[in-house]
């Protein structure tokens, strides 16, 4: 009877209003399986199969993925030798040939909508500050982060976040939250302006820019690739090279330039121009081109850019290449940021620890609710008052959960202390409400009027923790932005949809 | 037991006026050793590498090791330095995961290549973790911090004030909330907790957590008729330190279960203000309240 009583109320109907829609964000998914590719090497076999990142692998080898250890354990039986790969995938079967690294990055099918921040996830995060003499305006800030965008999208990173951000002082950063990288990868992909100069002497002849850079060849192996690798001194060095496009303007440039230049007769056939085509990323120098005598003068829009890679290892001076290829043309494709950038703060969290910090943060919220209920228990000695508490607790972790959900907010450590910090105001809520209504003034006021006695300490609370909680939006930079979201809607949807809910689960019961 | 409480009222019913002097003591002594502090560190708190630049190191390494050994070795190494190294262990077990280096005066690369050398591992993705502030970032983090905390305080106050708009209850409140916040910094100081932008959220949280006690009793004093002004405080204080001892062991708990430094910070600076905010509500704001409402109610 009284829990019929209970449902139809239009405060418990509310709530559980809101948990179906939370339950819909979060969009549970606890069975999935497989692990998502989030990254493709440029030039491995993978990539000439097609397989694109988003793809989910089910089976590799005939073996089921289930999950990340499934995955790194058929991969560390991986032979050396070329051998025969099956990988099926959501989208297809691929069959093919592999010999040493597979060059694929993949990460956990996500279980739900609820993302999770980096110190959870683990990724790389970095906190950017534009630097210029002249006043940054909101439109040069804008095409930072599309250049940053387009940027990271051309070198291959997908899964990431850019935004600005502001302090209280005004100040403007651009944070970038990205999964999957290195720290050296996004360094150098970020914080490099990115200032392309192909110099002769002390003459430019072209800069990465559009209007000199007409086209650079990317993942194409016909124009493309690391020509050539051989021992130095303390490792291996390789060579890459890649063709690009210049302008008609850059071209004239370029004929007038060399026109000027004397030959070096070298004897062995080829002769060079006495000068070479210096290749500058950010002023430093990347590569020095021998000039061959019949470009001597000559408009010529096809050039070939070349620079090095350095390892221990013959394979490492190869990756070391392709990445620093991969970098250099994303850089040409791109062109340069508007603005010169710092690096004011970078965090690079292990995955590792991230899924410790989620399975301890569950335990740590259920021996918290625990010994809620516990002490709550002692006081009341009352299953009418904890079953309704529990209830009320579960409910505000869920639609907080929900809501993180929804707006897509990457729920970081300061965001979950967040919701424990809000769920706390709920206990203290729910105590002062079973007070209320169950204390010695029962003769002198109605429900209604106990109910809104209460919920008038309650919403003075409220506005006082939700004032308190507003600089933390702006402050740090919005570092801790996770943490004021997670308690306001914590609060907010506690004062205004469990809370009551929960009077009246009590008021039914108790009476 | 019932005989006992009321020997508690009475008690307090007749010395509330004397018993106001303690917490103005114990305030007056916290700001005394929060200057103290100031004159010795040249700041209110020790911050943490997030409050003013350098590197945070997580390595995770099951091996146990000697952390102070670890630490004079970096010392050392890096003449001098100021470096911090920190067990982690996991939940329940005493099993080691790792370890936390936190350093302003070390470069990322040198220490990874000494940490490698140290423990003859390759540091990696997996096993490694990095944090870095620059030390200017890390100087307007706190300067805005600070602003945070202070706007926090002024918007709480005012929400106090315009919902009560009696000056003595109001006033009483808000300095309840700072007095927490003063001794909660004191406490921090003399446990020698280093504090990041973490534990700055912390204060604020507090900020909130505290005054749900102060409104609640003055509510309960002030807006309600039923029984008499002693009644009414009894049944706010019964209400009141329900609230709190449930919040305090499940923030404890959650405290001593965590694994996350971040969120022990934030959990401990609160169960300290919880802790301290029982006293000054039930006694500071209490006294004041006591005082404003015995006087209004008897004209003396």
């Amino acid at each position: 009877m009284e829990i019929k009583k209970i449902i139809w109320n239009w405060k418990v109907l509310f709530l559980l209003f809101f948990l179906l829609i939370s339950l819909l964000a979060i969009k549970p998914n606890p069975f999935a399986k497989g692990v998502v590719v989030t990254k493709i090497s440029e030039g491995s076999s993978v990539q000439l199969q097609g397989i694109k990142t988003g793809e989910i692998i089910l089976e590799f080898n005939k073996q089921k993925i289930t999950n990340l250890d499934d995955y790194s354990k058929v991969i560390n039986e991986l032979s050396k030798e070329e051998s025969k790969i099956e990988i099926v995938t959501n989208k297809n079967n691929y069959i093919f040939l592999n010999s040493g690294n597979l060059g694929i990055n993949v990460k956990s099918v996500e279980k739900s909508n609820i993302q999770k921040g980096l110190d959870l996830a683990g990724g790389t995060r970095v906190l950017l500050e534009p630097v210029s003499d002249k006043e940054i305006s909101d439109q040069d800030i804008t095409n930072l982060i599309q250049i940053l965008k387009t940027r990271l999208d051309v070198y291959g990173l997908s899964d990431l976040t850019i935004a600005e951000t502001k302090d209280l002082f005004g100040n403007k950063y651009i944070s970038v939250e990205i999964s999957g990288a290195s720290e050296e990868e996004v360094q150098e992909l970020i914080a490099k302006q990115g200032k392309f100069e192909a110099k002769i002497g002390d003459e430019v002849v072209f800069r990465g820019e559009k209007e000199d850079v007409r086209r650079v060849c990317k993942d194409d192996g016909t124009c493309s690739g690391v020509r050539d690798c051989y021992k130095v001194d303390g490792g291996y060095n390789c060579k890459f090279e890649f063709a690009i496009t210049l302008s008609n303007d850059a071209a004239k440039r370029h004929a007038e330039i060399t026109k000027k230049l004397d030959v070096n007769v070298s004897g062995q056939g080829s002769n060079y121009l006495d000068k070479k085509l210096d290749l500058f990323l950010d002023s430093s120098l990347v590569d020095s081109l021998l000039i061959s005598e019949d470009l001597k003068g000559r408009e010529t829009t096809d050039i070939a850019v070349s620079g090095p890679g350095f390892g221990n290892s013959e394979a490492e001076a190869l990756e070391d290449s392709i990445k620093n290829m991969n970098k250099l043309q994303t850089i040409l494709m791109v062109g340069s940021l508007p603005l010169d950038v710092n690096i004011v703060k970078m965090d690079t969290i292990s995955p590792v620890l991230g899924s410790e910090f989620i399975k301890n943060i569950i335990q740590v919220c259920l021996i918290a609710i625990l010994s809620v209920v516990l002490v709550v228990g002692i006081r009341y000695r009352n299953v009418k008052i904890i079953i309704p508490m529990i209830i009320t607790l579960l409910s505000e972790i869920f639609i907080i959960l929900g809501f993180a959900a929804f707006i897509k907010w990457r729920l970081d450590l300061v965001a979950i202390a967040g919701i424990i910090a809000s769920v706390g105001t709920g206990v203290d809520d729910q105590i002062i409400i079973t007070d209320e209504v169950s204390g010695k003034e029962k003769a002198v006021y109605n429900w209604k009027e106990k109910i809104k006695r209460a919920f008038f300490i309650i919403l003075v609370a409220y506005f006082a923790t939700v004032a308190a909680m507003l600089p933390l939006m702006w402050a740090g930079a919005g570092l801790l932005k996770g943490f004021a979201i997670t308690t306001i809607v914590g609060v907010t949807s506690g004062v205004f949809v469990t809370r009551p809910a929960f009077s009246v689960m009590i008021e039914n019961l108790l009476k | 037991m019932e005989e006992k409480q009321s020997k508690f009222w009475d008690f307090y019913n007749k010395n509330y006026k004397k018993l106001l002097i303690i917490p103005m003591i114990v305030l007056i002594l916290s700001i005394v050793l929060i200057y103290n502090f100031y004159r010795v560190n040249g700041d209110i708190i020790h911050k943490e590498v997030s409050l003013k630049g350098g590197i945070t190191v997580t390595v995770y390494y099951k091996e146990r090791i000697d952390v102070n050994e670890l630490n004079n070795f970096l010392i050392e190494r890096f003449n001098n330095a100021d470096v911090n190294t920190r067990l982690l262990s996991s939940l329940g077990t005493s099993e080691v995961t790792g370890f936390i280096i936190e350093t302003s005066d070390i470069k990322p690369d040198e220490l990874k290549k000494a940490l490698e050398e140290k423990l003859s591992i390759k540091l990696n993705d997996k096993n490694y973790s990095i944090e870095e502030v620059g030390s200017s970032l890390g100087e307007s983090f706190y300067k805005e911090m600070l602003y945070a905390v202070l706007f926090a305080f002024l918007f709480m106050a005012l929400v106090v004030f315009i919902t009560f708009r009696l000056f003595v209850p109001s006033f009483a409140i808000v300095l309840c909330a700072f007095s927490d916040i003063v001794t909660t910094l004191a406490i921090v100081d003399l446990i020698g907790l280093r504090i990041g932008t973490s534990g700055i959220a912390a204060f604020l949280m507090l900020i909130g957590y505290s005054i749900d006690t102060d409104i609640l009793l003055t509510t309960r004093v002030l807006k309600r008729k039923e029984g008499s002004v002693i009644d009414r405080f009894r049944g706010a204080f019964k209400t009141g330190l329900t609230l709190s001892i449930a919040t305090i062991i499940a923030l404890s708990v959650a405290f001593i279960f965590t694994n996350s430094i971040v969120l022990k910070q934030i959990f401990l600076i609160i169960v300290i203000g919880l802790i301290a905010d029982i006293f000054y509500t039930w006694v500071q704001n209490g006294c004041m309240l006591y005082w404003y409402a015995m006087k209004k109610e008897h004209g003396n």
